[in-house]
């Protein structure tokens, strides 16, 4: 039976590629159909100091001079053999700039990603187990608390505390640890904060569950059985999430990027639209839709695989009602 | 006063109403004063400041929060408290514009997938998953970078990054109220499917969509301060919030340029998304 899973994934591979596809397309026509052209604005500004010939040129590689659609298709054509252009502003080609920015921002959005998980869980601990229920409730309203300060609000006032009055890292050196760490705290601030909400209601669900009961009974302390036995299934309804949270991470990264004087991916952004650089813009959010849909893509194949209970193979020992629908089961989780 | 049938009177459903608006939390109620006043900053700034947000004493400049000046001045001897109140309503009606655009075509859209099921769910369904697959914080900087960098332009941009979410709680509420009992019940008294839709699963929606339209608000107010901070709203003098704390990162020395505009931020959007809470959880 593990075909109707394989059929599963092979379904929803496909969707995924439909979907990436699609924004691709979607990203090419809110770029060049709305008003104000930024390639031909770009291309007429004197400031650019192109000569008529490599205008030309610029017109020619674009087929600006076709109709929109025959430029969606060769743009598209290109897309699909991994061909992203040329930038408009330095000239280099468009992968070779994502690939120099890539590590910067890899490095940004996995600490935040870690630190995020981590003030969740410290979070979600504290407002089931703090013995003060004053204190409970602080911590309670804290995503909230998260989810309504800007990012650039967060990056300013740990720049303004950490590095003018504290020195513990300078904005001159962006890539040091210290620096890295700061920028990264940024950006899971607000990450965190959905992530903690979920934990707080499953983790409330789950210690309220018989099994949570039978552990304390055999005597294991609140810290042990939040460790072994709560924080697995806590966590496993936030897979689903991971998605939203990447996609979070590298909106995120344009603003955080920007305040603390990095070199990644969201800079390049940042630089992209102040230049109207159509291809780097173009490249940049495809690629975003590309990894979004992926992870996505991951998150649904893996929660059967983590989760028993969504499983298309029929176990061992599961309950017999599980094995007779299996279909319908993944059809939920789809 | 129950009678026999189960029916509520008139009266009785007006006290009702009037026992649970008794039960507002403080929190809520904070909440709904601080919106009043954000509201009233965005119609009549002048009532609440007799400083000009534009015309500054330089004598003045950079000085710290006091008595005559709350927030502090800025560079150029401004009052920024003014330039905060005189600034609500550009953050105030962008955040509306945004909310409006999600809220009507995301609402069309889920309720056209929901209501019709079939290809148009199938075609909608993927344009939503694209609108979705692009983070709409990056959405919304392509869109307002293809559109022009002013404030009405940033309100659109997060206004179509919105779309989606809309779109998806609204294909859903159509979708539960679609398989209840009173629509099969108006089917069998010879309803037709627009009158179903507009009389039973329509009203249906209502509560969870205006939960989400609050705290898309809250949200949008967020997105534009960014795109406020980034400068792809209007210039100055304009003093939208965000773009306010965006000047205010200058100058090291006056940090209140910086936590003034952002405290007035951080409130009004804690306020707004108290509200969306209360409002979901009281339906």
């Amino acid at each position: 039976m593990s075909r109707s899973y394989g059929r599963y994934a092979l379904l929803r591979a496909a969707q995924a590629l439909i979907v990436i596809l699609l924004a691709y397309v979607g990203t090419f026509l809110v770029i060049s159909v709305l008003p104000g052209d930024p390639i031909t604005n770009m291309l007429r500004d004197p400031q650019n100091g192109l000569t008529d010939d490599e205008i030309q040129q610029v017109v020619a590689h674009y087929g600006l001079d076709k109709p929109v659609v025959i430029q969606l298709i060769l743009s598209l054509g290109r897309f699909v053999t991994g061909d992203l252009g040329f930038s408009l502003q330095s000239n280099l080609p468009v992968s070779q700039l994502l690939g120099d920015a890539l590590p910067s921002t890899l490095t940004l959005a996995g600490t935040a990603l870690l630190l995020s998980v981590v003030i969740a869980v410290v979070i979600a601990y504290g407002v089931q187990y703090l013995p003060s229920r004053w204190a409970r409730g602080v911590l309670r309203s804290v995503p909230s608390l998260f989810l309504s300060v800007p990012n650039f609000v967060v990056g300013l006032i740990l720049i303004e505390i950490f590095a003018f009055r504290l020195h513990v890292f300078t904005t001159i050196d962006p890539d040091s640890a210290a620096a890295t760490l700061f920028a990264a705290l940024t950006l899971a601030i607000p990450v965190s904060a959905p992530l903690a909400e979920v934990l707080i209601a499953n983790l409330d669900h789950e210690s309220r569950q018989e099994y949570a009961l039978v552990a304390r009974s055999r005597g294991l302390s609140q810290a042990r059985l939040f460790a072994r036995h709560l924080v697995k299934p806590s966590m496993l309804p936030a897979v689903a999430m991971i998605a939203l949270i990447v996609g979070e991470l590298l909106g995120g990264a344009v603003i955080t990027e920007t305040i603390f004087g990095r070199d990644g991916l969201g800079t390049v952004v940042q630089k992209a639209v102040t230049s109207q650089d159509v291809p780097v813009l173009q490249a940049v959010v495809s690629l975003a839709a590309v990894v979004f849909v992926t992870v996505n893509l991951l998150a649904d194949l893996a929660s059967p695989l983590l989760d028993p209970r969504l499983d298309a193979r029929p176990r061992r020992k599961a309950a017999p009602e599980r094995d007779a629908t299996p279909e319908r089961e993944l059809e939920v989780s789809a | 006063m129950t009678s026999l049938t189960g029916l509520v009177t008139p009266t009785e459903r007006i006290r009702a109403a009037g026992r649970s608006a008794v039960r507002v939390p403080p929190t809520v109620a904070a909440a709904a004063v601080v919106i009043v006043v954000v509201l009233l900053w965005s119609l009549v700034p002048w009532l609440f400041t007799s400083y000009d947000p534009t015309v500054g004493d330089t004598a003045e400049k950079l000085t710290a929060p006091s008595g005559a000046h709350w927030f502090g001045t800025d560079h150029l001897g401004r009052d920024v408290f003014a330039r905060v109140v005189y600034g609500t309503a550009s953050s105030v009606t962008s955040a509306l514009v945004a909310v409006s655009i999600g809220l009507v075509v995301g609402s069309i859209i889920g309720l056209a997938s929901g209501f019709l099921r079939g290809a148009v769910d199938v075609v909608l369904g993927r344009v939503v998953d694209v609108l979705l697959a692009i983070p709409s914080f990056l959405l919304a900087v392509v869109i307002v970078s293809s559109l022009g960098f002013q404030t009405i332009n940033a309100a659109i941009a997060t206004g179509v990054s919105a779309i989606a979410i809309f779109a998806r709680l609204m294909r859903a509420e159509v979708l539960r109220a679609r398989g209840s009992v009173f629509v099969e019940a108006s089917y069998l008294q010879g309803g037709n499917r627009l009158h179903a839709l507009l009389g039973h699963v329509l009203p249906n929606t209502y509560t969870s969509v205006v939960a989400l339209a609050v705290l898309q608000f809250g949200t949008s107010i967020l997105v534009i301060a960014s795109l406020a901070f980034l400068g792809y709203g209007d210039p100055p003098p304009a003093s939208d919030w965000g773009l306010l704390v965006a000047s205010g990162k200058s100058y090291a020395t006056a940090p209140w340029l910086i936590y003034a505009p952002a405290l007035v931020i951080v409130i009004t959007v804690l306020s707004v998304n108290r509200i969306s809470t209360w409002l979901r959880r009281t339906q």
